[in-house]
């Protein structure tokens, strides 16, 4: 029953919204555009910088959040000003390298001052304002099968925030898929030359569709920060190639992979954990052992999926997530 | 087949004479412009954090790690660098540059076969830091004297081979997984005719696996392959340890060797020709499949051999040394060319004197961030790396 | 007709045209060593069908990707209506209204053929992203858009496939659907590479008659190809390189009688130009065609 309820729990988590909200941007990136970003968790990274720094200060919500976009814009289009003429694999190694790059001077200890190092943002020195906003009690809620607290850190008011967030860029995602800037990026990531035969300025469009994916990056590094606290050493490599597990579990350039993946993996993760701690033996799998244990799943995961059914759960069969 | 390699030399050769009209001039105002842009940032951001520096420093050693479900697996420890600049009459600028090239001698062990398998088959292989990790992990697991054992089996037992038995078993098991990922994964995926971006995609689901199945088997802390403890010497400005003496001399001895096979050897040049155009080669006779498995097996042994060798030099080693490798790796190989493997030598040594002497300016935990942002601006000014070709367009 | 514009034409390299729509000036571009373009002077007729030959390597598809700006040559100056296209982009060129298609079809897959039509068109303010959002602003204009696609999908008999993928169709359709993707923005001039390579005969017929239904409805015409008997068919002049040079040029009845063109023809086999060889990936693309 527990493990039910575990089940339940994280389907609506709102990290689970996060990475959904993450994956909703290396969409736009690699869904719709055929972009290889590995760097998505230092957007997210930026985005939690952004916002939380600023509100630490004593800014504003809406300030921190336009830090946030701010932050993940420049840094998209510094990334892709160079690369994005170069071929796809160069655009993966550069993403790939200078996320790690934030991630390494975010907990230097020359920045101390400003990102708190490998310590990373205490939560309670940024949350503040945003639960001052919370509708709901403060104190745990039960609705239906749900107990969450009503406004702190993992609270019903983050995930409503959270999954309103999801709604919104899923309408985002589906208005711009359907419209001619969305068939324009289809044919970019179907081929580029032919893109510009036609008359298409296949770098800008690179280019935004670039910074819009990771400025959605950085609202889900906002909402993840919201749910626990800016902590760099959370948004490694694991962090970006997860999202791409999610992503393509749930189907790349479909509306609602990310959702599915997103939900669909998390609840894996914890039903893994949940049945191998009820079936295998202490002695066998210790408890520390099983987060690297599910974590090798996911990598098997991933791996099989590519292979197998690269077209996701939800992805057209026809329309495969990569060249025929 | 020595044409080619001659042509190799005489585009250095035009490089060097033409080095201006190469280099598009508007890509250097692009790479400065992004250099200037982030310095500033650096410098602008750093400027804050140094003031208030010596206030906050003592809470940085409180570790509030305030984990979550989603806590990342990657560890927070600072690296542990061995201090080998304190002897008396010990020069730091000599010393951090020797220190660097003995770094990028073992970063090269590593990337050239990165290289390697990139230029016979295009893929960008994620999962190659694990490969590092796995020779490292393997000698440990030979020759610790600590009880061992093997993930789902609930037996420990102590192995405690003698070091060089016990690295030259890993060597092998390594090379070994090489054989086995090829054979029964790439090879498939190539008659597929999967794409390369799906065939990366799927090295970094094995990049996830294998490091989590290492951290899971090894344990996540901080192992010693060896608990002898190195003598140093002195010798004029620079320190060496014994230990690091063999490890250079076992890696410049084995660089030659894969030199040697590739210049010299009827293989080692079919290994180039499959290199600049695999259709042709295939046309001309050579088994170009056989090639990359041999290419697989020599990468993913040189790996572990570099992976053995850096825990020897960092006296100590974990589950994730690889992964934290990777990067570098990437960055020597670009910066020598995509798929050149003599540039991926000269890009490692680069890099690793770079890592180390940029501790002289910043703080050791900004020494990897250094070499990738080296990584970045080299992608700029010249993507093709410092002895690769311009590509050729249409 | 049109054998009238060529009357006064000499029969030489780099004949000038009474009007010519493009001209190029002494453009050259080598690779390392080798030499691929080296063109002293270049008119194309403006309402013609001009083919361009030549043996592998003469350095036909080099010059193509010149002219469209798909690749950038060491020296020379081209001009496409009095305009100089010099370091301009291939989008830019397209805008021009020069759109070529290529050897090795990029009919886009993923996409529904319809989706692949409407792309070519040109105008459309929904390709802002800001624009994007609202349809209303861009509704009227794929109405229009859709409702030309449907009549080139229906003239180049590819209308009961308009909601199939692209990727789905046979490498003969492909060409045709590239043909009509590049129609849709109304170009002056098409630029087509290799047209025929890799398509059934029974297609071929087809595709040659829309060739010159083109020139009919005034639109200028420029083509590679390697089949002589096509050639005579349907082209007005043709011009003919070799080793990066032009070295011929005429109506198509007599410049197979030239002796460099038969030279530069015999000769070909012994120094073909290895880099021109089709990659793996590409022998795999035109196997699966």
């Amino acid at each position: 029953m527990d493990l039910i309820y575990d089940l339940l729990r994280e389907a609506i988590a709102p990290t689970t919204a996060a990475f959904a909200l993450a994956a909703i941007g290396l969409n736009f990136h690699f869904g719709l555009t055929g972009l290889l970003n590995m760097g998505q968790a230092g957007f997210m990274l930026l985005g939690m910088y952004g916002y939380a720094i600023v509100v630490r200060e004593g800014g504003p919500i809406w300030l921190g959040i336009l830090a946030a976009i701010a932050a993940a814009a420049v840094f998209g289009l510094l990334l892709g000003w160079p690369t994005l003429k170069l071929r796809g694999d160069y655009l993966a190694i550069v993403t790939i390298a200078a996320a790690e790059m934030i991630r390494y001077l975010g907990r230097s200890q020359n920045l101390n001052a400003l990102t708190g190092a490998s310590t990373g943002i205490r939560g309670s020195d940024f949350k503040g304002s945003f639960e001052m906003l919370s509708p709901f009690p403060d104190e745990q809620v039960t609705i239906w099968v749900w107990t969450f607290h009503g406004t702190r850190s993992t609270s019903w008011w983050l995930l409503l925030v959270g999954w309103a967030l999801v709604a919104l860029f899923l309408l985002m995602f589906w208005r711009l898929s359907k419209s001619p800037w969305g068939r324009v990026l289809k044919g970019i990531r179907e081929d580029e030359d032919a893109v510009r035969s036609l008359g298409k300025n296949v770098y800008s469009y690179k280019m935004q569709a670039l910074v819009i994916g990771g400025v959605i990056g950085a609202i889900a590094g906002i909402v993840w920060a919201l749910g626990a606290s800016v902590q760099p050493d959370s948004m490694g490599r694991p962090t970006t190639f997860w999202i791409w597990t999610l992503l393509l579990l749930g189907g790349a350039a479909t509306v609602f992979g990310p959702v599915l993946g997103s939900i669909l993996f998390w609840c894996s993760l914890v039903l893994v954990k949940g049945l191998a701690s009820l079936l295998i033996p202490e002695s066998v799998l210790s408890t520390q052992e099983l987060e690297p244990f599910s974590l090798m799943l996911v990598g098997i995961a991933l791996m099989c999926l590519v292979i197998f059914r690269p077209q996701g759960v939800l992805g057209d069969k026809k329309e495969l997530a990569f060249n025929d | 087949m020595t044409e080619t390699w001659r042509a190799y030399g005489d585009d250095i050769l035009t490089w060097r004479g033409s080095l201006t009209k190469r280099i598009d001039r508007r890509a250097i105002m692009r790479a400065l412009i992004v250099f200037a842009v982030a310095a500033l940032a650096v410098t602008l951001v750093s400027s804050v954090g140094t003031s208030a520096f010596a206030e906050t420093s003592d809470t940085a050693t409180i570790a509030a790690s305030s984990s979550t479900v989603h806590a990342d697996v990657e560890t927070t420890d600072a690296e542990i660098t061995v201090d080998e600049s304190s002897g008396p009459g010990t020069n730091r600028v000599a010393q951090n540059v020797f220190n660097g090239l003995v770094f990028g001698l073992l970063l090269a062990l590593a990337s050239v076969g990165l290289s390697l398998i990139y230029g016979t088959t295009g893929l960008s292989n994620f999962a190659h830091g694990e490969q590092v990790s796995l020779g490292a992990m393997l000698a440990y697991f030979f020759a610790t004297q600590q009880p061992v054992s093997i993930p789902l089996t609930p037996w420990e037992f102590v192995i405690g081979w003698p070091l060089w038995l016990a690295s030259i078993a890993a060597i092998i098991v390594a090379g070994g997984t090489g054989w086995l990922q090829d054979r029964f994964l790439w090879s498939k995926l190539r008659k597929r005719n999967v794409k390369i971006v799906q065939q990366m995609i799927v090295s970094i689901g094995l990049s996830l696996a294998m490091l989590n199945l290492l951290q899971w088997w090894i344990g996540p802390d901080r192992v010693r392959v060896s608990i002898a403890i190195e003598e140093r010497h002195q010798f004029g400005p620079i320190q060496l340890g014994s230990t690091t003496a063999m490890s250079i001399g076992i890696s410049i001895a084995v660089l030659l060797g894969v030199g040697y096979f590739l210049l010299r050897t009827r293989l080692g040049r079919a290994t180039r020709a499959v290199s600049d155009n695999p259709s042709l080669a295939s046309a001309s006779g050579i088994k170009v499949d056989g090639i990359i498995r041999l290419v697989w097996v020599m990468a993913t042994s040189l790996a572990a051999l570099g992976g053995i060798l850096m825990a020897f030099y960092d006296s100590g080693t974990k589950f994730d040394v690889g992964a934290r490798l990777l990067l570098l790796m990437f960055a020597a190989v670009t910066l020598g060319g995509l798929g050149q493997p003599f540039g991926a030598l000269v890009g490692s040594l680069v890099i690793g004197v770079v890592v180390e002497t940029s501790t002289l300016w910043l703080g050791p935990d900004l020494k990897y961030a250094t070499a990738l942002g080296i990584l970045i601006i080299v992608l700029l000014v010249r993507p093709q790396g410092i002895l690769g070709r311009a590509e050729r367009v249409g | 007709m049109t054998d009238d514009m060529f009357a006064d034409v000499k029969h030489e390299p780099g004949a000038s045209k009474p009007d010519p729509i493009v001209v190029a000036d002494k453009v050259h571009r080598h690779f390392g060593g080798l030499t691929a373009v080296d063109v002293e002077h270049f008119e194309v007729q403006r309402g013609a069908i001009t083919a361009l030959i030549g043996p592998n390597g003469a350095g036909k598809s080099t010059f193509f990707n010149l002219l469209t700006g798909f690749d950038k040559p060491q020296t020379g100056d081209w001009l496409f209506n009095g305009h100089s296209l010099k370091g301009v982009s291939p989008a830019k060129v397209a805008r021009a209204g020069k759109v070529r298609t290529f050897q090795l079809t990029k009919a886009l897959s993923r996409m529904t053929v319809l989706e692949n039509m409407r792309l070519g068109a040109s105008d459309q303010k929904g390709e802002n992203f800001f624009y994007a959002f609202a349809k209303p602003l861009w509704a009227d204009r794929e109405e229009e858009i859709t409702a030309r696609a449907h009549v080139l999908l229906k003239r180049f008999k590819l209308y009961e496939k308009k909601d199939d993928y692209a990727g789905s169709l046979s490498g003969g359709q492909r060409k045709l659907l590239e043909m009509a993707r590049a129609l849709m923005s109304e170009p002056e001039m098409v630029m087509l590479d290799e047209p025929m390579a890799g398509v059934n005969p029974a297609l071929t017929e087809s595709l040659l008659d829309h060739i010159v239904e083109l020139k009919q409805e005034g639109v200028t015409v420029l083509f590679v190809e390697h089949d002589m008997h096509m050639v005579r068919r349907i082209s007005d002049w043709v011009v003919v390189m070799a080793e990066g040079k032009i070295i011929a040029e005429g109506p198509p009845s007599t410049v197979m009688q030239n002796e460099q063109v038969q030279a530069a023809y015999l000769g070909s086999h012994h120094d073909e130009d290895l880099s021109e060889l089709p990659s793996a990936d590409e022998l795999h693309e035109e196997a699966s065609e």
